[in-house]
């Protein structure tokens, strides 16, 4: 038998019971007798939310009944099992509303039964909102009574709604558990068929609050698939009419999760034996995500603690990775590597640590999910440093395998270990990245061979892989810019374009981060920026990147070029870290950064300069940017490059010697580059600047004229 | 040559919003000009003005507004006599008492008052909040529940509790949506983005883009106005055409132009006069700088404040 005979076999049998009940109940009552749910304004939910129409009385429940065999097809195909199961539910609505008949009150403590309006409103708002984060509907009696009872508290405890059907119902009165709408756990009836009254529900969500329209069954299915993150758990042994009860709700998007060894259909109807798995299969089949909100360590967790300093008198113990071998890293997995939430650590405790020692560390968390991207991966780990040192009497300094942990004595006293490193990284990544983050877990190694080997065979490898992914990433290479905007509040008109080669001018948000900003926040100040239609390659001008500065500006900028300072220059909020500006005798440019409080041979200090390039809009001559722009081939392309540079001053020169160095030699093949370069010490007037070039020899000197 | 005057009318305008029922309703927005250029184009609905009580009811206004309400003992009584003041044309209840720094009066109790008032009387209701986001977050939505079919304005839904606020107001209850943002445009145009994802039809949102007296930044609260407008309507964009509401009265009574006595600061002159003119300055300046509607204390603002609507469109 495949699973559609099961679940045609299940529907035609709960179909006959219908007939017969309603042919019952009209005999009984007549064809005229007023039939409704009670203290709701749609009838027969359900019904009314396929179909659009309000069954008043027996005659026309038996009329609906009707349109329910015509969705009652018999093909073989995903179409026919799932209208044979929203059949089977709509049958079961009818069954259950014939219980009501006369205003009788069919259910008693603890069985809930139909559920009000009203309690749908109040139950919409925190579906709404996330703080119910999912809707578990338990069918039947579990293996045992205690395992039962462990699932529903498992689901009480992350804040689920559990509803109850069947056998479950009895096994929680046996144990004594505690049930009711209070404590979240709403038993609804002993018969199969009050399980209606949970979809009765979801279908009166997507009525009130989604504001779909009775009849338009589609729609309806889409609204309970989006936004209602309900799950069916169903106990062995299943019947046919359980089977297509669960086809109704697998085509309401509800995944049914059971421990009977049946069918699979993937993502919809789950086998998981194990009942104390039941929890974590059916939340990641659903793709329900709990909000984490406290942070397990026996210590504070603040910002307040980010600037302690730990003196080596109040040391418990020391990691230093520029002494022994540490690293810290994360990974992106496969889902089904990573247990959520599991924490090890590997090697001797903090009590095995002598007092005041130092000590190798490694910890690795393993993230997985399904909008996940390794480019995202030092994007977090380069937050791991404020997350550790938020906790009160730790200091955490440096990144990747040159980081330094402290504990203080106080801290380890009041019970932290080695584990509550892994459960700050949890915690605050699966809550500040859960748009990206499904599933994580935290390995914490602290034997010293372990950290040496995996720094050499682990880390390094990978730390290399990204700085190789970051230098191979172009403006070429990739196929789209994006917008930072996050500096509008006070510059109104200012948009930076940030590509992989200029990233922007605070310095703070390169492509990847601009990237990862985008997707952690899709409504955020960083938004796509396509690169389809050049205009002008030597600047840098595209129509897609103008109509988006024209669209972000408010319409206050029309058109800018990525590389070029001359024509139509970006625009500067005033957070640049560097601003670079003509200096015409030499015929190339002086750039200052902003800890460079002397004068420059333009003949502006920096605040002067900062003054002129400012508030968004269009300075020709002068350019605000990031520090790492300098050594960017992009860098005043359109003018010849890096060549124009002429002065910088002297610590902003050490800085970026290496790279500016590298990038000269590539493009025009010259040597020590930064040495030809001006600074204060050399001149901090044109006349002496321009002395000192000539007598370098230096390459913009013979450059054409910029202006 | 002779001059030929070009009509500044858009093709985009501001969305039409209705609060309350019946036939005190008021509607807000419709327009496809800059504020008051009716010589572009009619405005068909002018700003409205409306008059702000509290929770706190007597004891907690400024003496120069006592007078204005002699007689009246409950909140009640203020909210009756606030709605037969000349030029009134909605009532604004601010719960200011839930604030937990403050007074932290129960969600219920403040509840009751709210619904009292709209008992009380028949124009359009905006029910503002204490400032404390997860405080408002319970009181709105409460008060969007007992205020079931009145089609209030929840004065407002911000970043951090706009689910809530959005899910009771705008989903459960089919209230009218008050969107706060602290003056940024772009911050304005991200809420309403929120919550029209969640489900909130962006026509029934009002913005309160943020305020301040005049003389306190209010000049980013102009700016911020301005750009709204202009890119509502010149570049039609669909997320910032949402009504304008601001309200005046809870900042302009907190700064010290206008509560430090005269004892206390003889030069400045007469208490009573400068509250209201810091009142009406703040207010019309928001007007013509595109605020659809504004929340007033003083009914002597008020009283002008619409004779200078009326004057203009």
């Amino acid at each position: 038998m495949t699973l559609f005979d099961v679940v045609f076999k299940g529907n035609d049998a709960v179909y006959g019971l219908t007939e017969q009940a309603i042919d019952a109940a009209i005999e009984k009552h007549g064809a005229d007798k007023a039939v409704a749910f009670p203290d709701t304004a749609y009838s027969l939910p359900c019904y009314y939310g396929v179909t659009g129409t309000k069954v008043g009385n027996l005659g026309e429940l038996k009329t609906a009944l009707g349109v329910v065999k015509t969705l009652m097809t018999r093909n073989p195909r995903l179409h026919d099992g799932f209208m044979s199961g929203i059949a089977t539910a709509l049958c079961a609505e009818f069954i259950e509303v014939l219980k009501y008949i006369d205003g009788a009150a069919p259910y008693e403590a603890p069985c809930y039964g139909h559920l009000a309006d009203a309690v749908i409103r109040e139950l919409g708002v925190p579906l709404v909102t996330g703080d119910i984060p999912g809707v578990a509907v338990i069918l039947g009696a579990a293996p045992t009574a205690q395992e039962g009872v462990d699932l529903i508290k498992s689901y009480q405890a992350q804040g689920i709604l559990v509803t109850l059907v069947g056998g479950i119902i009895d096994q929680c009165e046996e144990l004594g558990y505690k049930t009711g709408a209070n404590v979240r756990v709403i038993p609804l009836g002993k018969d199969v068929t009050a399980v209606i009254h949970v979809v009765s529900v979801a279908v009166r969500a997507a009525l009130i609050f989604g504001n779909i329209q009775g009849g338009d069954a589609a729609g309806l299915m889409k609204y309970t698939f989006e936004r209602v993150p309900a799950f069916v758990n169903a106990f062995a042994p299943l019947d046919e009419v359980i089977v297509a009860c669960g086809a109704g709700a697998i085509a309401l998007g509800f995944p049914v999760i059971t421990n009977e060894e049946t069918f699979r259909v993937p993502k919809s109807l789950i086998v998981q034996k194990d009942v104390s798995k039941f929890n974590a299969t059916s939340l990641e089949a659903r793709d329900i995500k709990i909000k984490i909100t406290n942070i397990d360590i026996p210590v504070a967790f603040a910002s307040a603690f980010e600037g302690e300093i730990i003196r080596r008198g109040d040391m418990q113990v020391e990691f230093d990775g520029s002494r022994v071998d540490c690293f810290e890293l994360v990974q992106t997995k496969e889902a089904s590597e990573i247990e959520d939430h599991k924490i090890e650590v590997f090697g001797p405790d903090i009590d095995e640590m002598p007092v005041g020692s130092k000590q190798s560390i490694g910890y690795i968390v393993e993230v997985a999910g399904k909008s996940m991207q390794t480019d995202f991966e030092p994007v977090f780990e380069r937050k791991f440093h404020s997350y550790l040192n938020c906790v009160e009497g730790m200091m955490h300094t440096g990144q990747r395998d040159m980081i330094r942990i402290r504990l203080s004595k106080d801290t380890y006293n009041a019970g932290f270990r080695l584990k509550h490193i892994g459960e700050v990284l949890y915690a605050k990544v699966k809550s500040e990245f859960a748009a990206v983050v499904d599933k994580c877990q935290v390995k914490v190694y602290s034997i010293a061979e372990d950290c040496t080997k995996l720094r050499h065979e682990l880390a390094i490898p990978a730390f290399d892989k990204r700085d190789e992914r970051l230098t191979s990433l172009t403006d070429e290479s990739v196929g789209v810019y994006y917008s930072c905007i996050m500096c509008q509040a006070f510059s109104p008109s200012h948009v930076c374009v940030v590509t992989p080669e200029r990233l922007g001018l605070c310095g703070a948000v390169s492509w990847l981060d601009a990237k990862a900003t985008n997707e952690l926040d899709p409504q955020g100040p960083c938004q796509v920026i396509t690169k389809e239609k050049i205009i002008d390659e030597r600047i840098g001008e595209y129509e897609d990147v103008n109509d988006a500065v024209r669209k972000f500006s408010q319409g206050a900028l029309d058109d800018v070029s990525l590389y070029s300072i001359i024509e139509k220059p970006m625009t500067s909020c005033g957070c640049f870290e560097c601003i670079c500006g003509i200096e015409p005798l030499s015929n190339g440019v002086c750039i200052a950064n902003r800890e460079y409080a002397g004068m420059t041979p333009i003949g502006m200090t920096f605040s002067e300069l900062a003054s002129m390039t400012g508030g968004g809009v269009q300075t020709p001559g002068f350019m605000g940017h990031g520090k790492h722009f300098i050594s960017s081939k992009k860098f005043m392309k359109a003018e010849g490059g890096v060549a124009r540079i002429v002065w910088m001053p002297k610590e902003l020169k050490e800085t970026v010697a290496e790279r500016l160095n590298a990038t000269a030699k590539e493009l025009y093949n010259i040597d020590n580059f930064v040495d030809m370069i001006g600074d204060e010490t050399v001149a901090e007037d044109p006349e002496t600047l321009l002395a000192f070039l000539e007598e370098k020899g230096h390459p913009a000197l013979t450059m054409e004229p910029m202006m | 040559m002779p001059f030929t005057a070009k009509s500044g009318k858009f093709n985009a305008s501001i969305n039409t919003l209705t609060i309350g029922t019946g036939d005190k309703a008021i509607t807000l927005g419709g327009e496809n000009v800059l504020p008051f250029y009716t010589f572009d184009a009619p405005i068909e609905n002018a700003p409205k003005v409306g008059i702000e009580i509290t929770d706190g009811g007597m004891e907690n206004e400024p003496e120069c507004i006592q007078k204005c309400y002699e007689g009246c003992t409950t909140v009640v009584d203020m909210a009756k006599a606030a709605a037969a003041m000349e030029g009134v044309e909605f009532l604004s209840l601010r719960l200011e008492g839930g604030d937990p720094n403050g007074l932290n009066k129960s969600t219920e109790e403040l509840v009751q008052i709210v619904k009292d008032v709209a008992a009380a009387v028949d124009l359009p209701l905006v029910v503002c909040g204490c400032k404390n986001v997860e405080k408002d977050a319970e009181l709105l939505s409460k008060a969007a529940e007992a205020l079931d079919g009145r089609n209030a304005l929840l004065l407002a839904a911000k970043e951090e509790n706009y689910k809530t606020v959005g899910a009771a107001a705008g989903l459960a209850y089919k209230q009218v949506v008050g969107a706060e943002s602290s003056v940024d445009i772009n911050l304005a145009k991200q809420l309403n983005v929120l919550l029209s994802q969640l489900g909130v039809n962006g026509q029934s949102i009002a913005m309160n883009i943020g305020t301040a007296s005049a003389g306190y930044g209010f000049e980013y609260v102009i700016s911020t106005m301005d750009r709204i407008k202009a890119a509502a309507l010149s570049q039609n964009d669909a997320t910032l055409q949402m009504p304008i509401i601001t309200p005046v009265a809870s900042e302009v009574w907190g700064v010290k132009e206008a509560v430090a006595s005269e004892a206390d600061m003889p030069e400045w002159g007469p208490a009573e006069e400068r509250g209201i003119d810091m009142e009406i300055e703040t207010a019309a300046a928001d007007l013509v700088s595109g605020s659809n509607a504004v929340i007033l204390r003083h009914p002597a603002s008020v009283v002008t404040i619409s004779k200078l609507i009326k004057e203009l469109v």
